[in-house]
């Protein structure tokens, strides 16, 4: 358990890590400006993402789409009560419900098709070494 | 690996010596023979009661996975299949030098027997044997059989 909770603490920094320094990237380049409510979104929301992903080993006798499909359905519910709570605090508008979740999506479904492909990808650099094995014991 | 036979009707203390680069599962293989320690797993058909069936032995070579099913070890082989009294732990120490890793909490496979690697649109993973039969490859066991594939040919 402390294992998984020092690895999930490490996840949670690189991809807050990585969220943050791109979009100050972006905001440089375009002009843009954050504030103190959209790190602490940023934060919550690389949270989330890093909770849901980290579960995987829940599901390892179901296939990896199901998987992905499950992770993402999870997420979903998780952010939907995070804006129902900062909607306590704060108006949230039916565009930035719609906003919030394209902005999950994208890089979920652009992640899974990379996560797709290196299953294929490994599979054939594996399927090669036993060929070579299958080869050189003849 | 070239092989050279000497005959000699004087010997009396008859020997082997084998010159290799490094300790690879063949040569592993050889030493194994000569120790008359050559591994075979004895088993009875998968269909006859475990008192009445006669035991037969099988060579590693000749199998393509071991199944463990309901508390039972079973042998797949081009044959037919067999059951076997001993773990599975037991057999993937056994075997791991004739190409037999681990693929799954119940499987066993053996890589010189595999036709194809591929996964499913799924994303499972699957080993095709010969026979037409299919096993799948657990993620958990990723890691694992990766390392194997590449100890196994470092060795080679």
């Amino acid at each position: 358990m402390k294992k998984y909770l020092v690895n999930l603490a490490l996840m949670i920094c690189i991809s807050y890590t990585m969220v943050s320094v791109t979009a100050a990237i972006i905001n440089s380049l375009t002009g843009g400006q954050t504030n103190n409510r959209n790190e602490m979104i940023m934060f919550i929301t690389c949270i989330i993402a890093s909770v849901v992903l980290s579960l995987h080993g829940l599901f390892d006798n179901i296939s990896p789409l199901a998987m992905m499909v499950i992770q993402y359905l999870v997420a979903c519910v998780l952010v939907a009560v995070f804006i129902l709570i900062v909607s306590r605090f704060d108006e949230v508008t039916p565009r930035g419900w719609f906003e919030f979740y394209r902005s999950f999506t994208i890089p979920y479904i652009i992640l899974a098709g990379v996560y797709y492909y290196s299953v294929f990808a490994d599979t054939r650099k594996k399927a090669d070494i036993i060929r070579e094995l299958q080869e050189r014991s003849k | 690996m070239k092989l050279n036979l000497f005959e000699d009707k004087n010997t009396i203390n008859e020997h082997v010596d084998v010159y290799y680069s490094n300790m690879r599962p063949q040569i592993k293989q050889i030493i194994d023979i000569v120790n008359s320690e050559r591994l075979s797993l004895s088993g009875r058909p998968a269909d006859d009661d475990l008192d009445e069936g006669e035991e037969i032995l099988i060579d590693p070579k000749e199998v393509y996975y071991l199944d463990y099913v309901d508390r039972k070890l079973f042998i797949y082989t081009g044959s037919g299949v067999y059951r076997i009294m001993k773990t599975l732990a037991e057999c993937e120490e056994l075997l791991w030098n004739y190409g037999f890793v681990r693929v799954s909490k119940s499987n066993l496979i053996n890589i010189y027997k595999i036709k194809q690697l591929k996964p499913d649109l799924n994303m499972k993973v699957y080993a095709y044997f010969d026979n037409g039969e299919r096993i799948c490859v657990n993620r958990s066991y990723k890691k694992g059989f990766d390392e194997y594939l590449q100890r196994m040919r470092k060795m080679a």
